[in-house]
């Protein structure tokens, strides 16, 4: 992927991304991000990622759950234009920051499909400095696929960088976190224990 | 296994104790029993009851039972002093007691102590060298250190010896799982279906890990636990009636061509599409679209 690349992630998809893993503070957590590539002209493109479907927070190394969400997320997406643009994964323990397997095969899969493939991994230790006043810097890492095929973490160097798209997404989260908003929270994982509860999580924030 | 109406009892009695309504004991019961891990709730409304003099002198003999279950619930909760204090009057009051050690030993783990934690659990092996929790304990060290195989080794020398713990087998399947050993994964569930055979989440584990295993065999074998769980589970089972879809799809790609037992092993696959539909109406009438294109695309809609 030789052009540049921007990501940039909205806040409806930012904030249940990071609800989602503090709902289950003792297990991994995983998703999937929705999106489209927007062409800015020239050589320059940007993954917006819209939105994002918490998937599961129990048994992340097993397949069926994750054939069905993919099968009837797109599905629903598909009417609004978005497809599946990327994997989100937050890690059980608190200090453990590498993408771990699972994650990169999931990512892998997706990447076949959408090779700007975005793999998002939540950083616990900037999750927890973060402080209303400052703070636009997204709480998650982002890993793109390089061309000798591994998942590489992208840094601040310039290109294929990640930003919150609504720049006060931080300030809103943390006012989520404060309320406890993450008992709301509904993932794909619920979905299948009771179907009553939908993985859309429509409401969630009116 | 939690069960069901339980669970609901439990969220039941949480809403109703966080606003004001009592049943604080009630709760804090039914937490033990479930092993639920509420450690932010417990620890709110286990303090409130020992903090007041009255509420804690009704509790009698169970104070102490409090005193530990708060003091678990504030490990968890990074409270370390609150943990300290209740630890150190339970081991006022039994003095050299085991149980209380394994405590002391918890929170020097959930502190990050490691090392002080494994001398601790060494003295205490040395007087009770057959002590589950604490050979467990060791295991669980392992894994919060971020040590998996260490972690794999510790519990497959423990079930040698322990080999009816249940609850081991099941760690030891989630942690292989989780190292995308599926074969491995396999065999600890097959212990825990032969000890434990009318126990559905085991049989609807056993399939998922075939299921992601795959191959033909498998898929096969998969799909006759997926079946077994839904026998088990009186046909509520969504997974494993989704997972009777996933498989006869799977079977049918990698069998093109040959004819053998397509029939006979259709009725299955349309009455589970059947049983998810019929669901799906009732529960959750907006999923039903995605769900029947899903079904249609699998050609399973009658």
């Amino acid at each position: 992927m030789g052009a540049e690349c921007c990501y940039e992630v909205s806040q409806i998809a930012y904030i249940k991304l990071v609800l989602h893993a503090l709902k289950h503070r003792s297990a991994a957590v995983n998703g999937l991000l929705l999106g489209r590539l927007r062409q800015d002209g020239g050589a320059t493109a940007t993954v917006e990622i819209a939105d994002t479907v918490p998937l599961s927070h129990s048994q992340i190394g097993l397949l069926p759950a994750l054939e069905l969400a993919l099968i009837q997320i797109e599905e629903h997406f598909e009417a609004q234009g978005l497809s599946v643009v990327g994997y989100y994964h937050a890690n059980e323990r608190h200090d453990d920051v590498e993408l771990g397997n699972a994650a990169k095969k999931i990512g892998d899969h997706i990447f076949r499909y959408f090779p700007r493939a975005a793999v998002l991994l939540l950083d616990n230790k900037k999750l927890e400095r973060l402080q209303p006043s400052k703070g636009m810097d997204p709480v998650v890492q982002l890993y793109t696929r390089d061309s000798s095929k591994s998942w590489r973490q992208t840094g601040s160097d310039g290109s294929n960088q990640l930003t919150l798209k609504e720049p006060a997404a931080n300030v809103v989260l943390l006012d989520y976190i404060s309320s406890e908003k993450w008992q709301e929270i509904v993932d794909f994982d619920d979905h299948l224990d009771d179907i009553s509860k939908d993985w859309l999580n429509p409401g969630l924030f009116n | 296994m939690v069960g069901a109406s339980e669970a609901a009892q439990m969220e039941r009695l949480e809403s109703q104790v966080d606003n004001g309504g009592g049943g604080a004991w009630e709760y804090l019961c039914l937490v033990r029993k479930l092993k639920a891990r509420r450690s932010d709730k417990v620890l709110k409304h286990g303090l409130s009851i020992l903090n007041d003099h009255r509420a804690r002198s009704k509790l009698g003999a169970e104070e102490w039972t409090l005193y530990e279950q708060v003091a678990f619930a504030a490990m968890d909760c990074q409270q370390y002093d609150v943990a300290n204090d209740c630890i150190a009057l339970l081991s006022k009051q039994f003095p050299r007691s085991i149980r209380i050690g394994r405590l002391e030993g918890m929170l020097l783990e959930s502190k990050g102590a490691w090392a002080e934690a494994e001398k601790v659990y060494a003295r205490l092996l040395d007087d009770s060298p057959l002590d589950q929790i604490i050979h467990k304990r060791k295991v669980a060290m392992a894994k919060a250190q971020g040590d998996l195989s260490a972690a794999v080794k510790l519990l497959n020398k423990y079930l040698e010896i322990f080999m009816a713990d249940h609850d081991a087998w099941r760690e030891l399947a989630e942690i292989y799982v989780s190292l995308q050993m599926y074969k491995q994964a396999a065999f600890c569930y097959e212990e825990l279906i032969l000890s434990q055979p009318t126990v559905p989440p085991n049989h609807l584990a056993y399939a998922e890990v075939l299921y992601t295993l795959g191959g033909l065999e498998n898929l096969q074998t998969a799909k006759n636990y997926y079946a077994s769980t839904i026998a088990l589970s009186g046909g509520k089972n969504t997974r494993a009636l989704y997972g009777i879809c996933l498989c006869s799809v799977a079977i049918r790609q990698l069998t093109k061509g040959r004819n053998k037992e397509e029939k006979e092993v259709s009725d299955l696959q349309t009455l589970a599409a059947e049983a998810l539909q019929r669901d799906y109406k009732q529960r959750a009438p907006n999923k039903l679209p995605f769900l029947l294109s899903m079904l249609k695309n699998m050609k399973l809609n009658s």
